[in-house]
């Protein structure tokens, strides 16, 4: 996949991931301070804006930057912040690759965790973004052979973000509910579950990211 | 609600044309956009640049301070409200002067997380930064855990002595050493006797009755330790210093330094009056002020009430306090 195809399949699935625009934001709305349905909405705008007069010979990690620039800048919460460093961080693995084997996604996948988890001192089980990150991730890089690892990286995801409801609030606004936020749906850790199965359903065939042709 | 404001939308791009109206001579926009201040001499080749920002209603804190021997650039956000790590950014290329690039405001996430965003993009463009934060507000944390404290009005003594330790060439890890050495020996409390009100809600950030004061406060209204019916100037001058002494560990014979500042609505004859006591105390304890500053440095919109700072003092901290400095809000000749 290079810089092109990249930018194409970022742009495919955005259409789709604000569709979750208004349920992102219900759950913010329980849990936060309710801006993440529009830090997502005003996000994807701006980098769908962004990734359209981008050269169509930019490297993956170039079309990664000007998605995270266009993301912050777009709003300047502290979601926005978080998700923009963590795309600077993956994209620093990648280097200037021009075209992206599979064993590449997970490798950019666990730097942007690692990211959040150090900006925003978090780990798993805190009940944030990272309970459905980090274990994607980790699928992503595991994947069996023959496996979709797109797949195995939402199944992931997704029992993170089952798992998570009923954890306690540790960081940000939502620890001020302490135990009231145990039952409630983590808005941050949904939003990545949403993405991912966004993409599935928008990049047919999910020839993407096969762990069979993983050159890792 | 009663403030001289027009549209409050426009309130904080108001108050910074009126600044850079005011004091072409010192101040600049480096480009389009209005929430980004430099020193008008801005990028100073071969200086290490320092960069603040944060949210607005604190004047002079955070724009007040960019100016020769001070920071030399500022982000500003909305009020109370971190700026962009775009607009920290601009601020940071327009004063890159080849030597690095420090960032030095006050611990809160918004801005940390900005901040910190801005330091990736620095990093592409090629400007190196080193980050310090300010984190002087003993009430907000216990000492075992001052690393998570709040940056409140004690962080203009980083300003200062960062400031002109890059001034007199230092490199970008010494003027690092200098704020963290400053902010590790810096404490302040504050006590609120009335809220905030936002521009653009109109409403008060906190309810507190008539006749009871905060013990604590934050500068956004945070709440302190303590709710209590309001004491004396003296009995509250006792109050803050018991816990600021114990908290910098300073016994007889040691120096510092003494910031006593309005939040915003407390007149000068009240901060006088703390002031007067805080010199009672440490003249009794043995401790010598070399250096005071009474007045508004760090303020919340109108809140009424008052903080103390105190910087302990070597020789070099307070050289580098001394050292020349100018702003359209600060001087030291």
């Amino acid at each position: 996949m290079n810089g092109n195809d990249l930018s194409t399949a970022i742009r495919n699935c955005l259409g789709e991931f604000t569709s979750y625009s208004d349920e992102l934001g219900e759950l913010d709305r329980a849990l936060g301070d309710g801006d993440l349905g529009i830090t997502v909405s005003l996000g994807a705008a701006a980098v769908e804006e962004a990734l359209a007069v981008l050269p169509a010979d930019s490297t993956p990690a170039e079309v990664v930057l000007a998605c995270a620039k266009a993301f912050a800048n777009a709003n300047p919460s502290t979601m926005a912040a978080l998700v923009a460093g963590a795309l600077l961080a993956g994209s620093k693995v990648w280097g200037a690759s021009t075209s992206l084997a599979d064993g590449q996604i997970g490798a950019f996948a666990v730097a942007a965790a690692e990211s959040i988890s150090q900006r925003g001192k978090s780990k798993i089980g805190d009940k944030t973004i990272l309970d459905a990150m980090f274990p994607a991730a980790d699928a992503l890089v595991n994947a069996a052979a023959g496996e979709s690892a797109l797949d195995a990286a939402i199944n992931a995801a997704e029992a993170g973000v089952i798992a998570s409801k009923e954890l306690q609030s540790r960081r940000g606004r939502a620890s001020w509910l302490q135990e009231r936020s145990i039952g409630l749906q983590d808005p941050g850790a949904t939003a990545f579950l949403r993405f991912l199965q966004s993409w599935k359903a928008t990049n047919t065939p999910a020839a993407l990211i096969t762990a069979g042709e993983n050159t890792k | 609600m009663k403030k001289i404001i027009n549209e409050p939308s426009a309130f904080v791009d108001e108050f910074v044309e009126g600044i850079l109206l005011a004091h072409p001579r010192l101040l600049k926009t480096p480009g389009e956009d209005r929430r980004v201040l430099v020193r008008a001499d801005a990028p100073v080749a071969g200086k290490v640049g320092i960069v603040t920002g944060g949210g607005s209603g604190h004047l002079p804190l955070f724009k007040g301070y960019v100016g020769r021997g001070l920071c030399d650039g500022v982000a500003i956000g909305n009020v109370f409200s971190s700026p962009s790590s775009a607009q920290v950014l601009e601020a940071t290329k327009a004063v890159s002067g080849g030597a690095g690039v420090l960032y030095l405001y006050g611990n809160y996430g918004g801005d940390v997380f900005n901040f910190d965003l801005a330091t990736d993009m620095a990093e592409l463009e090629g400007i190196a930064t080193l980050t310090a934060v300010g984190r002087d507000d003993v009430a907000s944390q216990p000492k075992e855990r001052a690393a998570d404290r709040r940056g409140v009005a004690g962080i203009m003594f980083a300003f200062k002595a960062a400031g002109a330790a890059a001034e007199r060439g230092d490199s970008l890890e010494q003027v690092a050493a200098v704020a963290e050495d400053i902010i590790n020996n810096t404490a302040t409390m504050g006590i609120g006797l009335s809220p905030t009100i936002l521009p653009t809600t109109g409403k008060a950030s906190f309810d507190l009755d008539d006749g009871e004061m905060e013990v604590g406060i934050g500068i956004h209204g945070e709440p302190g330790f303590h709710r209590g019916a309001v004491e004396t100037a003296d009995r509250i001058a006792e109050t803050l210093m018991e816990r600021l002494v114990a908290d910098l560990g300073i016994t007889a014979g040691a120096r510092v330094a003494v910031l006593v500042n309005g939040m915003g609505a407390t007149p000068l004859e009240e901060l006088y009056l703390l002031f007067r006591r805080v010199h009672q105390l440490l003249t009794e304890q043995g401790i010598t002020i070399d250096k005071n500053y009474i007045g508004e440095y760090a303020t919340s919109l109108e809140m009424s009430g008052a903080s103390i700072s105190l910087l302990a003092l070597n020789d070099e901290r307070l050289a580098l306090l001394n050292a020349p400095a100018e702003s359209p809000f600060f001087k030291e000749a």
